[in-house]
């Protein structure tokens, strides 16, 4: 009778320890945290007081420790398994490792068999895949595993195999995600570098439009994010505002850096350069949305008298709007073939004076106060002020600014 | 773990440790490295008083079995107390019994431990 009760008490610990067990390696926490505290319950329905879990490293063919209880200074312990041993484990069967100290396994690994104080020997598989181990000690009641506990402890090591090749997958997908994700920012660094390589030798065509857009994308950025634009959408006018003028490259050298009036042919060239910048553009998938219609629009005017296609307000997006003012602003501030460049006062002027017919005034009063708050240095990254002649009166730009943005409000 | 503490009481070569609540998580972990602690210390009698602790399960009978090795290994003398009888049959059935010596009340455990060398 007594022996009875003991048994179902037994009974008893055990299913509820299979249920720690099962909650434990379906948890949320962390694969390594989810192992040990697995191992803690194995130890604990079995009062072992040293274990060890391993996985296997296929590559190295080597049981590699991956947490212990009880041991110290077992940190890199492993176990060497060929192909051979693995092929004459009974899957999850515990395997008494006293038992077997003439065979060559034991023997290439009593080292680490020592060290652990190991006894048994769980391999673990899942399906039919050799993902691990478990090595248990001495037990604390000193005695051998019963029939019983042997069945259980199959039990528990199918319930870990699972766990360990589940863990082992994630791994893989994880260090894959990783790989995907450096070889993305790789390919971002080189496309990005390109198009920088190519707004060099757009803006080389033309002597005084060095680093011109370079500057555009700046100061656009400077908008898109004070309209707090998405950091892909940031980066997509960024990267418009680089290659705004591509079409450049194929207009004449001479005709670009002709110091006299032009005449309206040549404007007329000259005017075909975004229509150009867009065939070039659109044979080419960005991974950003819109870059080729800010590119082709951003000679547009909001009264519909800009080209190529003279769209009126409506139909012009924010972005377009954007490179408008960014690149009309910077070629106001910078010296050209056909006039010397404006002050800082007079291009925020011009700008001011072309509102509702040339530029939004929407756009047009963000690009003014992010100028203001940079000025101010309320602006950690400045796009604008860096690229501008230091010759300026502070006080000065920001009244005349203040009073630009206060009469737009109204 | 939300619902476990340890408290201590130490007095010359004696120390006397009470787990709180529920031990069944790695938390109850500490279990073992205090006692070792005082192993270190040269302090070889504890007491386990388990009249505050509350739920036991395989991850707590396993820090138990900790200790009681670290208590081997360490040559000391390890003695339990007030324990429920629901826990004093997981230990019986563990085998964590015969290494220790079980007390009903603590001070019979500290009178037993005061008499050792």
């Amino acid at each position: 009778m007594k022996k009875k009760q003991q048994d179902l008490k037994r009974l008893l610990f055990n299913i509820a320890s299979l249920v720690d067990l099962g909650q434990e390696v379906t948890s949320a926490k962390g694969i390594d945290e989810k192992m040990k505290t697995a191992l803690y319950v194995v130890t604990g329905m079995f009062s072992v007081p040293k274990a060890g879990l391993f996985v296997y490293n296929a590559d190295r063919h080597k049981l590699e420790l991956v947490t212990c209880k009880g041991i110290k200074d077992a940190d890199g312990t492993s176990i060497d398994v060929q192909t051979k041993y693995i092929k004459a484990f009974q899957k999850n069967t515990p395997y008494n490792i006293s038992e077997a100290r003439n065979n060559s396994f034991y023997e290439r690994n009593a080292e680490a068999f020592r060290r652990l104080q190991a006894k048994t020997l769980i391999p673990l598989f899942a399906k039919d895949e050799f993902v691990g181990a478990i090595c248990l000690g001495k037990r604390l009641s000193r005695t051998s595993y019963l029939h019983s506990e042997k069945d259980t402890l199959k039990v528990v090591a199918s319930q870990m195999a699972i766990t360990l090749h589940n863990s082992s997958l994630f791994k893989k997908i994880k260090n894959q995600v990783n790989e995907n994700k450096k070889l993305y920012q790789n390919m971002r660094h080189i496309y990005h570098d390109t198009i920088q390589a190519f707004a060099a030798a757009i803006d080389a065509k033309d002597v005084y439009t060095r680093n011109h857009s370079y500057r555009v994308a700046r100061y656009a950025v400077a908008v898109a994010r004070e309209l707090r634009w998405k950091a892909k959408e940031v980066e997509g006018i960024y990267i418009a505002g680089l290659l705004h003028d591509i079409g450049k490259l194929i207009i004449d050298k001479g005709l670009l850096n002709k110091g006299e009036t032009l005449s309206a042919a040549e404007i007329q060239e000259i005017k075909r350069h975004p229509q150009i910048s867009y065939d070039i553009l659109s044979k080419i998938k960005f991974p950003w949305k819109d870059v080729v219609d800010f590119v082709k629009h951003h000679h547009e005017r909001i009264d519909g008298t800009g080209y190529p296609d003279e769209l009126k307000d409506p139909d012009l997006s924010d972005g377009v709007k954007i490179l408008a003012v960014a690149d009309a602003f910077d070629a106001m501030t910078t010296k050209r073939t056909y006039r010397k460049k404006l002050s800082l006062f007079d291009a925020l002027r011009e700008v001011n004076k072309c509102l509702g017919t040339q530029f939004d005034n929407r756009i047009s009063k963000v690009f003014f106060k992010v100028l203001q708050k940079e000025i101010k240095g309320e602006i950690k990254e400045a796009q604008i002020l860096p690229h501008l002649d230091k010759d300026f009166d502070p006080t000065i730009i920001t009244t005349l600014l203040e009073s630009i943005t206060a009469e737009l409000s109204y | 773990m939300n619902n476990f503490s340890i408290a201590l009481k130490s007095s010359n070569d004696l120390v006397v440790i009470m787990p709180k609540g529920y031990v069944n998580d790695l938390g109850a972990e500490r279990l073992e490295s205090t006692c070792e602690q005082f192993f270190n210390k040269g302090i070889r009698k504890v007491v386990i008083n388990f009249s505050d602790m509350q739920y036991l399960n395989s991850i707590g009978a396993s820090v138990f079995t900790g200790m009681v090795q670290k208590t081997l290994e360490y040559k000391g003398l390890l003695c339990f107390t007030n324990i429920k009888k629901i826990h004093l049959d997981v230990f019986n059935m563990l085998g964590i019994t015969k290494h220790v010596k079980v007390f009903k009340e603590e001070l019979e455990a500290i009178n037993f431990l005061k008499g050792k060398k």
